[in-house]
């Protein structure tokens, strides 16, 4: 029933998981995604976990673009997986739908036998080192705009990358948008420039 | 108009200021916290004269909105579902007495429970207190429903609810506001005006109103039958089987029958309590089987006026517990559809990638004290100055995460830790026991209903320590202001705050100290103190405040004196700072040979020095010193 992967930009429904731990910045990445597609025009409901789960606890936000009016994903139907953390991200890759997408902040690849169970579900699972990448920026507390911004970049993803960068510009926060460089200079596309980058970041 | 992001606590709030709300009260718990803080936001925004106040508990915040109510203001009061137990007393009584200006009651319900002790259902509460009830599906929703449920309130004299859950409360939807809501209306010429008959009811006169109440009831329904609120979404004209839903469950169960492949009709309750019946008959007398799916309880269920054919939580159809997330919603359905003789679209769960990934034994994160949180100083304090023989009665706060640090014992509700104290120390003398009682309770906590058992056990002679945790602020729930704090709901100056020592001498209590927790050795001769006053034959209660900003909200003190540390190279990984002092930022070394610093976590409080007994975790600047040598 979800026939949004093959038009990411259009005015279709998609569904996306944000998964992290508290402190990571999840509700943050959530509203700034909700609030870019919401200026774009779409119908967004997004749901956030607040209260205990916040002290370190494990987070995670359903973000519907397109009309929904139930604020759950259901499992086997996200279009996309934004994973702050690589064991949120292994948790939470049954809610991926068949062809859909993972962006993970992890250092190491995810066990062989995961790699394999997705690619014979023709889902895709990008890492980024994102932390180190943002450290390097000066503050792992922009790990999770890294990560955006190495999503973004990816021809799957179904909000513009530029209208990403001008929403989050509005928040005035130079480092953001530095950050929001780092992750897309990391990704496939540029990955010359991701390199340079990694390599800047093992550098300090 | 411009399209704006708006939290469901955000949506009723802007309800409120903008359909002419004048007095705002709540206490604070997830997840209604956001109500009065979009107040206090909207307030300003709109330029509207409003009184905003985080109140010190549910009943004192229902009657100062009650009370607004009866001077014929419109006014609302915010809690969470378990909030609504302290406030049930006035919840009650006022349903009797009835109001003047439009006043809802809005407690927010956590089926899950995500953050709750119970998953109690408010609309049954207010089923029991005969107050209708509006049960909104979307943030959207929300606001519209604020507007109604005044209207209605004011139209019929009653208080009326606004039930909302976790999920619209949390949920952040895309909708219109406008750019200019234009200037304040006059405030509305209204006063108290006496009236005994109503205000001071006896007994005598109660049964009479009584008697209004149940006929207002009936107006109710009647309007509620008529409703928008209440709506019918069609299915197949030969279809036998029906939904009933309400809240966010009718657009969960709408997906689930898109994605089942079937066309059902829906009827979607808008207005619960009272159940316009004669709707309700309509849509299931042609059905043969009528699904019933709302949260957290059953209360349409319970009030459906023809019982014979219904599905729902009674006859075990739907889980009696927990939240109805898209997968039960999709699996109670198609188990229903399937044994009418539907055919079905098979579901798109992976159960084998659901297995693989349960296979790969993922850590469970469970909630921590923050790394600096001072409480957690005071826990590990307490467990080395009492041990594990010692009884810890705790509360409702971050602090309750002291359960991992075995360091409390038992939660009940707010305030409890006393209470709880003084009965295990009457029931423990009654059998010979003299184990210390060591109860924690949070600064808000203990305002909030702290100060009754402490005056009950100060009176009847019950010996225990209570060591009160004053972070400075209502932590948990976003740093809403105490009365102890110098600044109000909206920011502005207190010109009064409450002093936490003062109050406990007023109980009677003799021996009351304050100090920092960071300053363990200090704090344990204290505690030890506290406790041998105690036991002292002229002795009692003893209290000490242990006093020390959450880092969370006032990071200052550790910014003019941080303390950074360093595991040394003889740490030999006994994991005892793990489990004893659980701060997020000792992280085990991959290999499990030592324990490291996650300097992206710390924050250098320095407090885990104490917490290696072995003396491998030092003062960085300790190690600076000795290194040329």
């Amino acid at each position: 029933m979800n026939e949004a992967g093959s038009q990411p930009h259009g005015l279709v429904h998609h569904r996306l998981l944000l998964a992290g731990i508290g402190g990571q910045g999840v509700i943050f990445a959530t509203r700034l995604l909700a609030r870019t597609a919401a200026a774009m025009g779409l119908p967004v409901l997004a749901s956030e976990t607040h209260g205990m789960t916040q002290r370190g606890g494990s987070v995670l936000a359903h973000l519907k673009l397109g009309g929904s009016k139930a604020p759950l994903i259901r499992w086997g139907t996200a279009d996309v997986l934004l994973a702050f953390d690589r064991d949120e991200a292994l948790r939470n890759l049954p809610f991926l739908r068949s062809g859909g997408a993972a962006f993970i902040n992890a250092a190491d690849e995810l066990p062989s036998q995961v790699v394999l169970a997705l690619r014979s579900r023709a889902i895709q699972a990008h890492c980024l080192p994102a932390t180190q990448l943002a450290m390097a920026l000066g503050s792992s507390a922009v790990a999770n705009v890294v990560l955006i911004g190495y999503a973004a970049a990816h021809p799957s993803f179904p909000i513009p990358l530029e209208r990403i960068r001008e929403a989050l510009a509005q928040l005035g926060q130079e480092l953001n948008l530095r950050a929001l460089q780092a992750g897309v200079g990391a990704a496939p596309g540029a990955r010359a420039e991701g390199r340079r980058a990694m390599a800047r970041a093992a550098g300090t | 108009m411009s399209v704006e992001m708006l939290l469901g606590n955000e949506a009723i709030a802007l309800g409120l200021v903008e359909h002419g709300c004048r007095v705002a009260t709540a206490y604070p718990g997830t997840p209604s916290s956001e109500i009065l803080a979009g107040v206090v936001k909207y307030k300003k925004q709109l330029q509207r004269s409003v009184h905003a106040e985080w109140s010190t508990n549910e009943k004192v915040a229902f009657e100062v909105a009650l009370a607004a109510s009866w001077s014929g203001l419109r006014a609302a009061v915010a809690m969470k579902q378990v909030g609504l137990n302290v406030a049930a007393d006035p919840l009650f009584s006022s349903a009797y007495t009835g109001v003047v200006g439009g006043f809802l009651v809005i407690p927010a319900d956590d089926p899950g429970p995500h953050s709750s002790q119970t998953e109690q259902d408010s609309r049954l509460m207010a089923l029991n207190a005969k107050v209708p009830v509006f049960d909104p599906s979307t943030p959207e929703e929300a606001r519209l429903m604020v507007e109604r449920a005044f209207a209605l309130s004011e139209e019929l004299g009653l208080p009326v609810m606004l039930r909302p859950t976790t999920r619209l409360c949390h949920a952040l939807q895309s909708m219109e506001v406008a750019a200019d809501f234009g200037q304040d209306p006059p405030m509305p010429e209204a006063r108290f005006r006496k009236d005994p008959v109503h205000w001071t009811a006896t007994p005598k006169l109660r049964h009479r109103l009584h008697g209004e109440l149940n006929a207002k009831l009936r107006q109710v329904e009647e309007v509620f039958e008529s409703s928008d609120l209440n709506l019918v979404v069609d299915g197949d004209s030969d279809c036998r089987l029906g939904v009933i839903a309400s809240g966010v469950a009718f657009h969960t169960a709408q997906e689930a029958l898109q994605e089942l492949g079937v066309k059902v009709p829906i009827l979607k309750i808008g207005t619960p309590y009272p159940l316009p019946r004669k709707l309700v008959q309509a849509f299931t007398q042609r059905l043969e089987a009528v699904v019933v799916l709302e949260e957290p309880d059953a209360c349409i269920e319970l009030q459906l006026p023809d019982r014979r054919h219904v599905r729902g939580r009674l006859d075990g159809l739907v889980p009696g517990a927990g939240e109805l997330s898209p997968e039960i919603v999709a699996a109670v359905l198609a188990e229903a559809l399937i044994q009418a003789g539907f055919k079905v679209q098979p579901p798109p769960d992976d159960p084998v990638l659901q297995a693989l990934v349960g296979s790969l034994n993922l850590p469970v994160r469970r909630p921590r004290l923050c790394p600096g949180c001072s409480h957690r100083s005071a826990f590990f304090a307490l467990k080395r100055e009492f041990g594990p023989r010692a009884i810890y009665p705790g509360d409702i706060g971050c602090y309750t995460l002291g359960t991992n640090l075995r360091a409390v014992d038992t939660f009940v509700d707010m305030g409890a830790a006393v209470s709880m104290a003084d009965g295990l120390y009457q029931a423990g003398r009654l059998v010979g026991e003299d184990r210390p009682i060591i109860a924690t309770i949070g600064d808000s906590t203990f305002l909030h209903s702290g100060i009754p058992p402490l005056i009950n056990a100060v009176h009847t002679g019950s010996r225990f320590v209570l060591v009160i945790l004053d972070n400075h602020t209502t932590a948990m729930t976003g740093f809403q202001p105490t009365a102890e704090a110098g600044y109000l709901a909206d920011g502005s100056r207190a010109d009064r705050a409450v002093s936490i020592p003062d109050l406990v001498r007023a109980c009677g209590v003799n021996f009351v100290r304050v100090t920092d927790p960071y300053n363990q050795d200090s704090f344990r001769a204290i505690v030890r103190q506290a406790y041998v006053h105690s036991q002292a034959p002229e002795g009692g209660v003893a209290v000490v405040v242990a006093n020390r900003p959450c880092v969370l909200y006032d990071a200052s003190p550790l910014q003019q004196e941080p303390i950074p540390v360093v595991v040394t190279e003889d740490c030999d990984g006994c994991r005892y700072c793990l489990e004893a002092f659980e701060c997020p930022a000792l992280v085990l070394s991959a290999d499990g040979s030592r324990v490291d610093v996650d300097e992206t976590l710390c924050v250098n409080c320095g407090q885990c020095i104490d917490a290696c007994f072995k003396g491998f975790i030092l003062p960085r600047a300790m190690l600076e010193e000795v290194a040329p040598l």
